[in-house]
């Protein structure tokens, strides 16, 4: 019995190792920074043990707006994407001609880097000679700056972020959707069972589990946005800053600015909130099932 | 017996024979052959030319000093890298580095008082501007290297059609800027780096930056400075880089009148329909220009490696091999000797960057460096940005400029 456990202990070790080197103490090392003083990240002094950091960023207004930012596009990307995926998914699930197709070019997204996608949509958004602007000409409106306005920064990023996170809920959902017994859904058509009820009462409920891991999943990732802000706004965060995200304003406190406390207070910060948001939403699910 | 006897006399031998080569050695050093780790930034052409004068340096010095050199990507990359070797203790011999790159490791820089003092031909001979750029720190912490400075490029076809002259004055840039709005609907005017600007128009007002004090332009001077750079914005006589990366790109499509930026970035404009003109930086109540560019900073530890790299530092900032560099790849001599050579100057005739950023080598000055001035450049840039898009009065300008620069120094 105990050679077996000691067994299996000896193949999770390399996995075990590589996380508690890479994931394990930088989160210990990160927590330590954050209530340091001036840290000096060569010589490893600082002024003293207290709170400064953490009084220091929130009094920063840069800060503020980040979170702020954040909080604003974790609660349009998360729910338009799984909803909008939900749509798609259920589309392409319906037997349509070329189905093969179409799954690969909503997937398509997903296996292209961030920033050649940023580098298209930098072009869709342009302000002067952008597709989106044509499109919203036709209908009369006018050409909107979508990158270059502290209004539109963030909207921008928002629409952006949505398309490119529907191509993993899409497939998820195709996946869950493929589990569902065919039988309910003959059985429904034989009650003539009206469309939308079908999809709230078997499709909903059949994938369940689905969009409960594409919500935890995708709010965990909108949190840590960064790549999207840096692809879209070419390394910068926004004109005048106004797209700035919080991994934006960690990456920056760390490496442009030397403010390693800083840096690390803002990191805790962050991880605290995906922490409690993740726990809430254990609990919450956990007593549906 | 006899064989001890041999061991005396040789050991008198060798003895007599070490006399005057350790009185030799006072005079002449000596350094043991060894291999110097150079890191640098540079690429294309640039690191062509590092390539080919390092290994110049390599065959012809007399000491068998290998330099080695390492590409580590662009700045960014140099500058992460420098901070994370210096945490591991494990710093190149040499690097090309900002000052403002070396504020959590000053420690580790290696003093060239010493050297300079004994060994280098006339320090005085670089470029003064330089010079207070190396010794910001409070002792020599470098040599100066791929410099450059900040000019004014501008679509000349347009300013001829238009009937203008390249802006000299503050005067001229407004009735230049006022003048494209009118015929052409186009700004006359941008910047690659705002926070540069402000503080080079501060200079050129007589007025200071900032320092640990906090911002030092809450007064008549800084408000007059304001009062230009809004004119400048808020009448649309300038733009801010928006979607674009960089104004060289936004003048080579002739979508501006011209810009200001650094004189190395006349190599990204392509100016196929139209003729390039360059100009000193407007002035005043008097000239100033920021210098760009690295300077080579020393780590080595060792002394024989000091040594080394030292001779190596001697050879790229000598008069030969920096106007070589600044002939090949559009960056400036460090040395005034090396601008008045006369292979430099007849490359200048030819040369209109070059000939602008010569004419105002006298109003060279470095960024101010003090603790937060990392932080505070990030927080200008993005302020400047967000009080042009809000078309800020001057004062109100002012005020945000102030205030954002005074938290960052922790000044109430």
């Amino acid at each position: 019995m105990e050679k077996k456990s000691m067994k299996g202990y000896l193949y999770l070790a390399p996995a075990l190792i590589i996380i508690l080197i890479f994931t394990i103490y930088p989160l210990i090392r990160a927590f330590m920074l954050s209530f340091m003083e001036d840290y000096n990240l060569v010589n490893g002094s600082y002024k003293g043990i207290n709170l400064e950091n953490y009084i220091d960023i929130f009094q920063d207004r840069h800060f503020i707006k980040a979170l702020t930012n954040t909080g604003i596009y974790v609660v349009f990307v998360v729910p338009c994407s799984i909803a909008l995926s939900l749509i798609i998914a259920v589309l392409l699930n319906s037997h349509i001609r070329f189905q093969g197709v179409f799954q690969t070019i909503f997937f398509l997204p997903y296996v292209t880097s961030t920033i050649a996608i940023g580098i298209v949509w930098g072009w869709i958004f342009n302000s002067d000679y952008g597709l989106l602007n044509q499109l919203l000409s036709w209908f009369g409106i006018k050409s909107i700056p979508w990158l270059t306005s502290k209004q539109y920064a963030l909207p921008s990023l928002i629409i952006f972020s949505i398309w490119k996170s529907m191509a993993f809920d899409i497939l998820i959902f195709l996946a869950g959707l493929q589990t569902i017994s065919e039988d309910l859904y003959n059985a429904a058509r034989v009650d003539s069972t009206p469309r939308w009820r079908v999809f709230w009462r078997i499709t909903v409920p059949g994938i369940g589990p689905m969009i409960s891991y594409a919500f935890v999943m995708g709010m965990i990732n909108a949190f840590k946005v960064y790549n999207e802000v840096y692809a879209l706004f070419r390394g910068k965060n926004g004109p005048a800053g106004s797209a700035n995200t919080v991994v934006f304003y960690i990456y920056d406190k760390f490496y442009n600015q030397s403010k390693y406390g800083e840096a690390s207070a803002a990191a805790v910060i962050l991880f605290l909130i995906v922490l409690g948001l993740t726990i809430i939403q254990r609990t919450l699910t956990g007593k549906k099932e | 017996m006899s064989f001890r006897k041999t061991g005396a006399a040789i050991l008198a031998l060798v003895m007599a024979a070490s006399l005057p080569v350790a009185a030799f050695a006072e005079e002449e050093k000596t350094i043991e052959p060894t291999e110097v780790t150079f890191w640098h930034g540079m690429s294309n052409t640039q690191e062509q030319v590092l390539t080919e004068l390092t290994d110049r340096f390599n065959e012809e010095n007399e000491y068998g000093i290998t330099v080695k050199l390492v590409n580590q990507g662009n700045y960014g990359d140099l500058s992460t890298k420098l901070t994370a070797s210096a945490v591991a203790d494990e710093l190149p011999d040499l690097a090309q580095a900002y000052n403002n790159w070396l504020t959590a490791y000053t420690d580790k820089i290696v003093p060239l008082d010493e050297f300079v003092e004994n060994d280098f031909d006339d320090y005085e001979d670089l470029v003064e501007g330089y010079r207070a750029e190396c010794e910001q720190l409070g002792f020599i912490g470098a040599l100066p290297f791929n410099k450059s400075t900040y000019v004014y490029f501008y679509n000349k076809t347009m300013f001829d059609e238009l009937g203008l002259e390249a802006p000299k004055t503050w005067e001229d840039m407004l009735a230049v800027g006022e003048k494209f709005m009118e015929e052409k609907e186009m700004p006359a005017f941008g910047v690659d780096d705002l926070a540069g600007f402000l503080e080079a128009s501060l200079a050129q007002n007589e007025c200071e930056y900032a320092s640990d004090e906090g911002a030092l332009f809450d007064n008549e001077a800084g408000l007059e400075t304001l009062e230009y750079i809004m004119g400048l914005y808020n009448n649309g006589y300038a733009r801010l880089i928006g979607e674009d990366d960089y104004f060289s790109s936004v003048i080579s499509t002739q979508r501006i009148g011209g810009y200001i930026g650094s004189s190395t970035g006349v190599s990204y404009i392509t100016a196929d329909d139209f003729e390039l003109g360059v100009a000193p930086l407007p002035t005043n109540k008097k000239a100033a220009a920021n210098q760009a560019g690295t300077n080579i900073v020393m780590f080595a530890q060792d002394e024989n490696q000091q040594a080394a790299t030292w001779e190596y530092m001697k050879y790229l900032t000598s008069t030969e091999a920096t106007t070589e560099w600044a002939m090949k790849t559009g960056y400036l001599p460090v040395r005034v000797s090396a601008f008045e050579s006369d292979e430099y100057q007849s490359f200048m005739a030819d040369d209109i960057t070059a000939t602008a950023a010569y004419s105002q080598v006298d109003a060279f000055f470095p960024a101010a460096m003090f603790e937060a001035s990392n932080a505070v450049r990030t927080s200008v840039n993005t302020m400047f940005e967000e009080v042009v898009l809000d078309e800020l009065e001057p004062e109100d300008a002012l005020a945000e400029f102030v205030q954002i620069i005074n938290e960052e120094c922790d000044v109430e």
